[in-house]
């Protein structure tokens, strides 16, 4: 039991000095870029590199897109829609995504649907919503009906705690959630995330993140599945 | 807020009991203490070496398998029972399948096998039952006593009928909803090995889902999507017929190709549909129907 808690606590303590990469509440056009370092036991290691943009179109609506290649050959491409509704302490949004994943090494892609609503405040996010999931071999067969799956309905939620308010120059956050900007997974398998940044100017800012992805949760058996470490910057406009 | 926290810390310390003696496993949660699925191979793969892999003979070129996964066996067994009487009495059933969680909790062992010693067989025939651990026959470390009496969750068995036609049937284990490094290279050397062997029919056996097309798995743990679509490249690059899984206890037939996927329906006695599946193999691609039983609850 004492070295099961000490690695609990070790896994936490690996993840706190993670810098934050979610930033909220900053109207302002982004670009970023990361590079990162992956592991799970399916692929073995790998790496991956991505690049977004952040688009806040007005005071109620903004925009991000997310590209991500990996050496998996495993790659994803997304776009996040995200109403918004400033509300006594905080902000109530909505967010539709739509996320194309393409699982090249296995002949498979995915394109999954979410919408989900959410609030956010200085120190915590909160989102909960729903995901469609269409699987398809890879290339598609046109002349059959029998190479799709669909996943109609998956509870997606994510909870993010951080340890600075939004407009300080730097913050830390940790975050339990089914989704990533890559990935939806079904619903009992969270991710566990660490992020952080940190404002070296008006314009420049740096990200580390790392997530842990165990399997077996709800079987009371947890096991390590993957994770990822990953850095990069953010320019803003 | 601190109903909030009361009711959170609640949910969470009931979704990791043991419903039977209440032992509470928080910590397993995230770091689980049951054998990891390298132990886990080890112990399959020392006994399989020992011991070889199952071959048994089907007395026709048509033979009939038994299907039944999630007795959860506790004190009641009245539908393993009633399984257990079914494959016993068909003359044409060479082989009998469970798909994982076999027993509901600790100290349960013995209530399952009883009627397996006690149930007599035609005596026209000889039959084999072949299991793979599911998730409730690991936590609370539970893996000690099926090892001890099944002795592995990793192995494949043959059929052979009269005429010299075999038939592949693969036992993978994911009680937590991934196979590991050691047991996907096995199972890709196995499946390798097997499209030069000219099997007539490769099904593969497990527990845990491929996919979620309904809201019936709720939260409990199957396979992330990485290994979802690895193993289902497996399986289609190496002409798998049949995957057949129990876990959700809800039935669900899914086509992809040439792969058919079916999730069989429990047969755990408070279960409100309970049913097992008759496969009857042969020359033609496998036939399957199930077999429903009259609930024991409302």
């Amino acid at each position: 039991m004492n070295k099961r808690l000490t690695l609990l606590i070790l896994m936490v303590a690996v993840m706190l000095p993670a810098m934050a990469q979610v930033q909220f509440g900053i109207n302002r056009y982004s670009v970023r870029m990361n590079a990162g370092y992956n592991h799970n036991t399916t692929y073995g290691s790998h790496a991956g590199v991505d690049f977004g943009a952040f688009m806040p179109i007005n005071e109620h609506f903004e925009m991000q897109a997310d590209l991500r290649f990996t050496t998996a050959n495993n790659h994803a491409l997304g776009v996040q829609l995200r109403p918004k509704f400033a509300v006594p302490a905080g902000e109530f949004f909505l967010e539709g995504r739509l996320l194309f994943n393409l699982y090249e090494r296995d002949g498979y892609n995915d394109l999954t649907q979410a919408i989900a609503v959410g609030y956010r405040m200085e120190y915590v996010s909160f989102q909960v919503g729903m995901s469609t999931r269409l699987i398809m071999e890879s290339p598609y067969d046109w002349h059959s009906n029998s190479n799709i799956i669909v996943e109609p309905f998956n509870i997606c939620y994510r909870l993010e705690v951080f340890v600075r308010p939004q407009t300080s120059p730097w913050n830390i956050s940790l975050c339990a959630s089914n989704m990533t900007d890559y990935q939806i997974e079904r619903v009992w398998q969270p991710v566990f995330m660490a992020n952080g940044r940190y404002n070296i100017n008006d314009h420049w800012q740096v990200n580390l993140g790392a997530l842990c992805k165990p399997t077996g949760m709800f079987h009371l058996n947890a096991k390590y599945y993957a994770a990822e470490v990953r850095a990069g910057f953010v320019y803003q406009f | 807020m601190r109903k909030t926290i009361i009711a959170s810390l609640s949910a969470l310390m009931l979704c990791a009991c043991n419903p039977d003696t209440w032992n509470l496993d928080v910590v397993g949660m995230f770091s689980g203490s049951s054998a990891g699925i390298d132990q886990r191979i080890d112990d399959s793969f020392r006994y399989n070496a020992e011991r070889g892999f199952p071959v048994i003979n089907a007395s026709s070129e048509e033979y009939k398998v038994y299907v039944c996964t999630d007795t959860h066996v506790d004190r009641s067994r009245t539908n393993w029972e009633l399984f257990i009487n079914a494959y016993h009495a068909d003359a044409d059933c060479p082989l009998a399948i469970h798909l994982g969680d076999l027993i509901n909790a600790q100290n349960h062992w013995d209530y399952m096998r009883r009627p397996l010693d006690s149930i007599p067989v035609n005596p026209l025939k000889k039959d084999t039952l072949l299991v793979v651990a599911g998730n409730h026959d690991l936590y609370f470390n539970q893996w000690q006593e099926y090892a001890q009496r099944w002795k592995t969750s990793t192995y494949y068995a043959i059929v052979k009928t009269p005429a010299g036609k075999r038939d592949l049937y693969i036992f993978i284990d994911t009680g937590e909803g991934f196979l590991g490094k050691r047991q996907t290279e096995w199972l890709e050397q196995t499946l390798t090995w097997a499209n030069t062997q000219a099997f007539r029919h490769i099904c593969v056996c497990t527990h845990t889902n491929l996919f979620k097309r309904d809201s019936s798995q709720g939260h409990t743990s199957n396979m992330p999507l990485e290994e979802t679509y690895a193993l289902l490249h497996m399986l289609k690059a190496h002409h798998v017929e049949m995957f057949w899984c129990g876990h959700d206890h809800s039935r669900e037939i899914s086509n992809l190709g040439s792969l058919t996927s079916i999730i069989v329906d429990a047969l755990f006695d408070r279960e409100p549909h309970p049913a097992y599946m008759v496969a009857t193999c042969g020359d033609q691609p496998i036939q399957y129907r199930f077999v429903e039983l009259t609930p024991l609850v409302d």
